[in-house]
């Protein structure tokens, strides 16, 4: 039995250390911890409720838009505030958008190295390659003096010792399948996607200004102007402008993307077999399409559970609770409650080993993380229970997308509980998603064109008019899967502030039952072909767009090191 | 290019992490007492990393301020210029330090890193969660804005103080409450 630490997993944001056993070349068992302490709650206690969002958008720098959303339908929740048509059509807009390019920029810049081996793709033929892109897609960046170009420019930022985010990789190690040829295409697409995503969240600034964090958010709508005719606002120039950026993200999913996806998913079928996880999937929804209470939504929400796909459950948000059994914090009423969000306390209590240390007890409390669970059980969240859930419901146009990529690879619906099922979904959800937001931006087009230009319900703007003691939550499908927030006002003021987010729901530690969370449980069984250079760990933890951020706090700061791997 | 920006004054850090947040607190002070010239723009780049990229590349000379582990006491200030701006990002920089060198790889991979790259900043003394700064670090900040205006005169663009503050549009309204609400 070799133990290995991961300590930090790179490429993630924040601070994520993983312990494993390794049993005749497999992982046997998995701890996963966050050695950050979140504690956004503490901050917003006591402060004004449409104040919190302002907050709540710092806590991290990749998810600023979806700590703002979470947070201003939590307070409308709460004080009854109904916002207008526009201001549901932004926020999908804005939630759309950041989900594409976060999609985008974690299988390009976050994910493709743990696939594509750089320093193979510098002896690749670039004809070949060229060979290769032509037989995949109709995207024209594809000749042979192009690729040697791109081979050109990053040999020599190997030869000047720039790798920067290249540096650091298990580069030559014999997990990497792809062809030399195969590997400079994936590098090319590196950084046309890094192009490309800055130009694609453009739409965020044309919302926003010219402020990179966007702040036209406001509780009961949005304070970006909507009028026809007028400069400072959307008007029909700024809808031409979304219309353009809109087309050339279909252009480059669909050319770019998707056939990245699904070539580089045919080396690594094997990774249908290893990283199923814990088996059960929840979503809370998103892109609402009217006005009403429980509006309908474009990608629905359910749970499944035990992989079973013959049927999807109602999502009941009163079954979500906490546990702290494994998390370095108190709770009032003893460490064995399960606490719902809307009860949640959050009061740090650090019992772990004073840093650096070796090895974490895990037999006791080991993560910063809590351990949310659902009806008692973990649940992962993301773009494959997205998908799951969507499939499973007969979303149209989720179940077409699902079929092609399965058809193309030739495998089963079972492959989709995988490490690999979690990378395609992801890709699939982009396809989905630039399929549709033009649909937000129509909308709006055409309120604006039948005078509909609402953007905010001021009639609970002033606290006069909230009830003396409210509750509220707030539910948002992030990039990397359901985030909630909860809050209590009284006479005006936040008395009570709970976030739980996508991460803790799969990055958490195992609960008061021993039940791991979904990343212990999807490491046990993924193979590990040298521990001196677990890739393959890397692989599945990567799989499920790890944002520790929203931690905060880094509490080693004895300055980071690059990466660290340890192994007895 | 049309939309080429002469000088970047980029504010890197967490406001809600205590010292971490200094550089931000100096962009806003900075943008609040001064009228910057034609060609300098100045923004709270937050921990934004990555998505900082489309303000960066199109930047000709860049002022990164931030808070910087260095010796010195909290509060001293630092500037590092050059050949130590890479390893500054990747062991010297707060907790964000990750994002900052994403974001100047980045630059360099599409073949855009700015012509020059200044960071300056001030010294930690806490980055523990937290609004506002340790009174060590809050005390430095009146003298990093001075840096930056020294610096920002020295590359030929001289801010000029400003003698009352101004009417503000509607952007900047929003831009001004958010500021005061983070303590800012």
């Amino acid at each position: 039995m070799t133990h290995i630490v991961v300590d930090p997993v790179t490429r993630i944001e924040g601070h994520l250390r993983i312990e494993a056993e390794v049993d005749g070349g497999k992982v046997a068992n998995a701890w996963s911890s966050s050695t950050m302490f979140r504690g956004i709650e503490i901050i917003l206690q006591g402060r004004d409720p449409r104040d919190a969002w302002a907050f709540t958008q710092r806590i991290c720098g990749v998810c600023t838009t979806v700590h703002a959303i979470a947070s201003i339908r939590a307070v409308e929740d709460a004080i009854g505030a109904k916002p207008p048509p526009n201001a549901r059509l932004l926020r999908n807009l804005i939630i759309a958008s950041q989900c594409i390019q976060d999609h985008v920029i974690h299988f390009y810049h976050l994910h493709a190295l743990d696939w594509v081996d750089i320093v193979s793709a510098l002896e690749a033929d670039p004809h070949e390659t060229s060979a290769l892109a032509q037989s995949i897609s109709d995207w024209p960046k594809s000749s042979a003096t192009y690729f040697k170009g791109i081979q050109d420019r990053v040999k020599s930022l190997v030869e000047r010792g720039q790798l920067g985010p290249f540096a650091n990789a298990y580069w030559g190690h014999s997990a990497y399948k792809l062809p030399a040829a195969a590997n400079l295409m994936a590098v090319a697409h590196y950084l046309e996607a890094l192009e490309w995503q800055r130009e694609f969240i453009k739409i965020h600034a044309i919302l926003g200004g010219k402020n990179p964090h966007l702040q036209s958010f406001l509780v009961g709508g949005m304070a970006t102007p909507v009028d026809p005719d007028a400069q400072a606002s959307l008007n029909i120039h700024t809808i031409a402008h979304f219309k353009k950026l809109i087309a050339g993200a279909q252009e480059f999913v669909s050319q770019v993307y998707v056939p990245d996806l699904l070539a580089v998913a045919s080396f690594y079928k094997d990774w249908a077999g290893y990283g199923a996880g814990v088996g059960n999937y929840m979503v809370y929804g998103e892109y609402p399409l009217d006005d009403e209470p429980s509006p309908e939504l474009y990608i629905p929400s359910g749970v499944i559970r035990n992989r079973d796909i013959s049927k999807v459950e109602e999502f009941d948000p009163s079954k979500i609770t906490e546990q702290i059994t494994h998390s370095w914090y108190d709770y009032e009423g003893g460490d064995g409650q399960a606490l719902h969000p809307s009860e949640g306390e959050t009061s740090p209590n650090y019992t772990g080993p004073e840093p650096p240390y070796q090895r974490l007890d895990t037999s006791r409390k080991y993560s910063w993380l809590k351990s949310p669970r659902y009806d008692g059980v973990p649940m992962e969240v993301g773009p494959l229970s997205r998908m799951l859930v969507s499939y499973v419901r007969g979303h149209e146009k989720v179940q077409g997308l699902v079929n092609h990529v399965l058809g193309t690879l030739g495998v089963g619906p079972e492959a989709l509980f995988s490490t690999l099922g979690r990378v395609a979904a992801r890709g699939i959800e982009t396809q989905v998603l630039v399929d549709k937001i033009g649909d937000f931006v129509d909308d709006l087009a055409s309120n604006m064109g039948s005078g509909e230009l609402r953007i905010h319900d001021n009639s609970k703007w002033e606290p006069s008019t909230w009830p003396d003691d409210c509750t509220g939550a707030g539910f948002h499908e992030a990039p990397r899967g359901a985030l909630g927030h909860w809050v209590r006002v009284q006479d005006g003021k936040i008395a009570r502030y709970q976030c739980v987010v996508p991460s803790t729901w799969n990055a958490g530690p195992r609960d008061s039952g021993g039940m791991p969370g979904p990343y212990e449980a999807a490491l046990v069984g993924t193979p590990v072909a040298d521990p001196e250079q677990p890739i393959e760990i890397l692989r599945t933890v990567h799989s499920f767009d790890p944002c520790m951020a929203c931690g905060v706090h880094v509490v080693d700061s004895g300055g980071r090191e690059v990466t660290r791997v340890k192994v007895r | 290019m049309t939309d080429r920006t002469a000088v970047l004054v980029l504010g890197l850090g967490n406001v809600v992490c205590t010292d971490d947040g200094a550089g931000i607190a100096a962009i806003h002070k900075l943008v609040r007492e001064y009228d910057l010239p034609e060609g300098v723009e100045a923004l709270d780049g937050g921990t934004l990393g990555l998505s900082l990229l489309p303000l960066v590349d199109r930047a000709d000379q860049v002022i990164l301020v931030d808070a910087i582990r260095a010796a010195g006491p909290p509060g001293t200030q630092v500037r590092i210029e050059g050949d130590e701006v890479a390893p500054a990002v990747y062991e010297r920089l707060s907790p964000h330090q990750i994002g900052v060198a994403d974001l100047l790889a980045g630059a360099s991979l599409i073949d855009r890193y700015p012509d020059r790259v200044i960071i300056l900043g001030v010294v930690p003394e806490s980055v523990d969660l937290g609004l506002g700064r340790t009174p060590a670090v809050e005390a430095s900040i009146p003298g990093l804005v001075e840096r930056v205006v020294e610096e920002l005169a020295a590359l030929g663009y001289p801010p000029v103080r400003r003698v009352r503050s101004e009417q503000h549009d509607e952007g900047n309204r929003i831009t001004d409450h958010v500021a005061r609400t983070l303590g800012l």
